[in-house]
């Protein structure tokens, strides 16, 4: 096997671990803060990449800007579905969140059906799609580094504003004990609107990140928010920094395999599903 | 008493469903709507509108205006099979039409042999001629006289791919395909084509296509390919991976000659994309074609929907439901016969141009076959038709 | 909750409204289709294909929420389904067997797979389970679609015949009687799948294996000093959840026709198996049932009013059933029939 090809093969890997916890950290933030399995992440995603693409084709907007609007369109649109539905099942088992966010996650998706169609979209005449730096016959693309970057800034954004700001202390409070954090005067209901919404926040910047590597669909989030619920809960629920780190091993294990075996892209999928399997289980003999 | 109750029970569905007391002819369609491969489905449900509203303000069929009830198929075969038999024997149906996904139209066979109506069919391309243990479409009811197969088999498919390829003067292909029904026996028939033609397939390789479950990174399936240093890439997959693997054969440097895709669709916008500069891609129908057919369907198709008919599966539903009517005027009535005598003797009109009727390999009618195929090549900015040499509308261009 | 059970089990017998239930069901299917046929004439056949999804997602919806009354929310049920029709239709292709041995088998290829994933999960609780049993169903799926072409077909899949195929008479009946035939033999089958599932989980519920399972649900440890054997139950669970999914697998491969990766392990599988026991009513009998006629007639209702976006109307139909009834369909009818009880006892 070519050298370079394995060399490769380990930069894409890593550069992959960049998209994949920019997916997670949104959802991370639900699950972990909330307590809520948000079904409807992946159309959170969905929505942020047509945004952007609508952004775009209306008023030529570059995504690299509108990430600042759809951002924002996203927190709100977060606020919106947890002011109208979320917030009447927080107490509900969490088999009821399971089926309000399916439910959820169906309109959005058939609404975008009926609004742009099912035909996939483009964001064309942005040049960066193409743009990869060689170096030694090995490429570092450039929107790839840019999700790398963005994602790292973000899961450690989030990571100090929970453990260091007055939001982030009431988030871990209401994480830990809902009821005592009501008692020591934290506005418990707020936190969770601030905490779903940016988790709806953070999935549009996924969005948009999707808009710009793939066409945007009525089910582009699909796969991604399968693979997002495995890595953060492998991360291990609240653990935010772990995210790097799961998202880091199973990507690079599926560039890995997709490269060293024929045919191994179509094992990626296999690859990742496996080793979350087998560390869960592992670690769930080891520790009880 | 269990006919008063069958009346009132009808009387009650018929007002809860609004069903109009059905007169003339309707023709039942099979589309997937919904799901992953809505897009297939609304393109087809829009040629077929146009085609009605043509059919009808031309006189209709039988002197009656046309009716056409369209079903989701979910792209689920346990949907379809419903749908399918909902139109057979609610709405009573003579003739169905559409179709997309082997999965469903392998689920519909033994109903399709039950009913026997006359099925003309634009999906399910999977023959299962070549496949060891298989049996495509083809294989099951091409034979069958009420069978009317539209869209070319796989075979059809590559054979056009690979004459394209073959006059390009590469020497050398790298093959990815996606790894379903679609891409799998598609990417073999290719090899075999490709190296009878003498070239020389220097890998054929897998991914995971966007549409079933991959999250688009195809970084490692393309460093393979640009390893081999072919002259040619040559992949199949579905419409929704054109960009991420357009992409990253940019960004990953690998710079071919040629980029050749044969995907379902293309998705509108990607022209104006930089990477897609000399990619080049098969399609079955241009929006840019000159000829008069082709002129008249996209103006008319335009002014309908408000967008342009990009995806060739919107030319094939508009053929389709045409067929149907001239086939049915020209018999006189809808006996099943005199129809199938019709459509197996008549020319008729489509956006590609004239078309009819042939025996495949198998079947016994098939509309188009390699000949319904044009490679295109995105040349700054624009689409301009490369093959066949004859509606050519600018030489291909190397990428190197 | 726990009130209403102590109560319950001091009443000594108690009307089996339950068995009676299974009759009256076994029954109503009996002669649901010879009624659709006088009703309806040619278009029973289509209601018949229409109750026949419904009666796979009854048995789908059911089975999960007999694993889920020990508290193991399962995302495994397509590898279940997947398992059965693969097992099937490997059967239907290279073993010279009747192809009535397929389906039983199917369903002991469910069990086995599922008692595998049991064992190794049986320390997991909540989103850690599930996600292992959804982890686990991708692998299988991706191991079947990497089988040998020759064996499985690999990604083309596999042609599997049909259970049924009525002849037809010329000049003594009409085609759609025979596809009527066909439809009714398959509504049989999958009937008589469903009543059997519907006994398993009867008799979980007539058991002490009820309080055992909810033992588990509330609290393992607890459960566990007080004598229940959690390992042992969680494992009959899966048993029980699986065998009658991958069954079904199995006949759903003869009746469309082929298996295929993405088809047979699709992962809306899971989700319809999760979604329809909460929207019907979580850890009874009737409910995950209910849910079953219920969506499916929503969403048939649906797609027949309005062609464009049926399935919005969908999604707000779950969204609004989640939020004005949190206990599904039954826990909303039971708890007004309890109320008017009260009601009337107080009179």
């Amino acid at each position: 096997m070519d050298t370079t090809l394995l060399v490769q093969a380990l930069v894409s890997g890593v550069l992959a671990a960049g998209l994949y916890a920019l997916v997670s950290v949104g959802l991370a933030l639900a699950i972990g803060v909330i307590g809520i399995v948000n079904f409807a992440h992946g159309e959170f995603f969905m929505v942020g990449a047509f945004l952007a693409y609508q952004l775009f084709v209306t008023f030529g907007i570059d995504p690299v800007w509108s990430l600042f609007i759809v951002a924002p369109a996203l927190f709100a649109l977060g606020a919106i579905i947890y002011t109208s539905t979320i917030r009447f099942v927080l107490k509900a088992p969490e088999l009821n969140q399971m089926l309000l966010t399916f439910g959820i996650g169906i309109i959005l998706q058939n609404l975008a059906l009926l609004i742009w169609g099912g035909d996939p979209r483009t964001i064309a005449g942005i040049t960066y799609r193409g743009i990869g730096y060689q170096i030694g016959g090995v490429s570092i693309g450039l929107v790839p580094l840019a999700s790398f970057v963005v994602s790292l800034v973000l899961v450690l954004g989030l990571y100090w504003m929970l453990a260091r700001t007055p939001l982030g202390r009431a988030m871990r409070a209401v994480a830990q004990n809902r009821t005592g954090a009501a008692l020591v005067g934290l506005e418990v209901n707020r936190v969770y609107l601030v905490a779903f919404a940016l988790s709806a926040l953070l999935a549009g910047i996924g969005g948009v990140m999707i808009a710009v590597i793939q066409s945007p669909t009525p089910v582009v989030g699909f796969a991604f928010t399968l693979k997002a619920f495995a890595i953060v809960v492998v991360a291990g629920l609240g653990n935010i920094r772990g995210i790097l780190f799961a998202a880091l091993f199973v990507a690079v294990a599926e560039s890995l395999v997709a490269t060293l075996v024929p045919n191994g892209d179509t094992l990626r999928n296999a690859v990742f599903f496996a080793i979350i399997f087998a560390v869960l289980i592992r670690r769930s003999w080891r520790t009880a | 008493m269990i006919k008063t109750a069958r009346f009132l029970t009808s009387l009650a569905l018929a007002g809860l469903l609004g069903l109009a007391s059905a007169q003339g002819v309707s023709i039942g369609i099979l589309s997937p709507l919904t799901g992953g491969s809505a897009g297939t489905g609304q393109a087809q449900r829009a040629g077929f509108e146009l085609a009605l509203a043509e059919i009808n303000a031309a006189g209709g069929v039988l002197g009656e205006p046309l009716r056409i009830i369209i079903e989701d198929t979910q792209a689920n075969p346990a949907v379809g099979l419903a749908a399918f038999e909902k139109l057979m024997t609610e709405d009573d149906v003579e003739f169905i039409a559409g179709g997309f996904s082997s999965g469903v139209t392998l689920a519909l066979v033994e109903s399709f042999r039950t009913f026997q109506p006359i099925v003309m069919w634009i999906g399910g391309a999977v023959s299962g001629i070549g496949i060891d243990g298989f049996d495509g479409i083809e294989e099951l009811i091409g034979e069958e006289d009420w069978f009317f197969h539209i869209h070319p088999w796989d075979y059809h498919n590559v054979g056009a791919a690979t004459a394209f390829a073959a006059q390009t003067g590469s020497e050398t292909v790298a093959l990815l395909h996606e790894d379903s029904a679609f891409g799998g026996p598609g990417s073999a028939g290719a090899q075999a084509l490709l190296e009878e033609a003498g070239m020389t397939v220097t890998l054929r390789e897998a991914f995971t296509s966007t549409l079933l479950g991959g999250t688009g990174d195809f970084r490692a399936a393309i460093s393979k390919a640009a390893a081999t240093n072919a002259d040619m890439l040559y992949w199949i997959g579905y419409d929704s991976d054109v960009v991420p693997l357009s992409g990253q054969i940019r960004e990953l440097n690998f710079r071919p000659q040629h980029i050749f895709g044969a995907p379902p669709g293309w998705p509108t916008e990607f022209a104006a994309a930089p990477e897609a500069q000399c990619v080049t891609g098969l399609i079955g129908f241009m929006p840019n074609l000159t000829n008069p057919e082709a002129i008249a369907f996209t103006r008319d198709y335009r002014a309908m929907h408000g967008v342009d008919p990009d995806n060739y599966m919107a030319a094939l539903a508009y053929a389709n439901l045409w067929a149907y009517a001239d086939a049915i005027n020209a018999a006189g009535s809808t006996d099943q016969d005199a129809v199938i005598a019709e459509l197996e003797a008549g020319t008729f009109r489509s956006p590609i141009g004239d078309w009819s009727f042939e025996p495949s390999v198998i079947a016994k009618h098939q509309g188009f076959g390699e000949d319904l195929w044009l490679v295109f090549q995105y040349q700054n900015g624009v689409r301009e038709i490369v093959w066949p040499i004859e509606k050519a509308t600018a030489p291909l261009v190397s990428c190197r | 909750m726990s009130a209403s059970t102590r109560t319950r089990r001091t009443r000594p017998a108690q009307f089996p409204w339950d068995l009676v239930g299974l009759v009256l069901l076994a029954v109503a299917v009996a002669f649901a289709p010879d009624l659709l046929k006088a009703l309806f004439g040619r278009a029973s056949v289509s209601y018949l294909s229409i109750a026949t999804n419904a009666l796979s997602l009854s048995i789908l919806a059911l089975s999960w929420d007999v694993l889920a009354r020990t508290g193991q929310l399962s995302l495994a049920h397509a590898a279940f389904y997947g398992a059965g029709a693969y097992t099937t239709a490997l059967l239907a292709r290279h073993a010279d067997v009747p192809l009535w041995i397929g389906i039983p088998l199917g369903g002991l290829a469910a069990v086995v797979f599922a008692l595998l994933l049991g064992a190794a999960t049986l320390r997991l609780r909540g989103i850690y389970f599930a996600i292992a049993t959804l982890s686990a169903a991708e692998v299988l799926k991706a191991v079947v679609h990497h089988l040998p072409t020759g064996i499985a077909g690999g990604n083309a899949g596999m042609n599997v015949p049909t259970l049924f195929r009525p002849e037809f008479i010329a000049g003594q009946m009409e085609r759609w009687e025979v596809a009527f035939l066909r439809n009714e033999a398959y509504f049989y089958v999958y009937a008589t799948l469903l009543c059997m599932t519907v006994l398993a989980s009867i008799l979980v519920q007539r058991s002490r294996l009820k309080h055992a399972f909810t033992a588990i649900r509330t609290n393992e440890e607890v459960a566990g000093v007080m004598g229940v054997r959690p390992a042992r139950l969680k494992l009959l669970a899966f048993v029980l959840s699986s065998v009658f999914v991958g069954m079904l697998g199995g006949v759903e491969a003869h009746r469309v026709g082929s298996v295929l990766p993405e088809q047979s392990f699709s992962v809306s599988t899971t989700v319809l198996a999760l979604v329809t026991p909460i929207f019907g009513g979580l850890y009874t009998t009737l409910g995950p049932i209910v849910g079953a006629l219920g969506l499916s007639s929503v969403q048939e209702g649906l797609r027949r009013v309005f062609s464009d976006g049926y399935l919005i109307g969908y999604g707000v139909v779950l969204v609004l059933s989640i939020l004005f009834m949190p206990r599904g369909v039954v826990g909303l009818v039971g708890g007004l029939l309890r109320r008017r009880g009260k009601r009337e006892a107080g009179r």
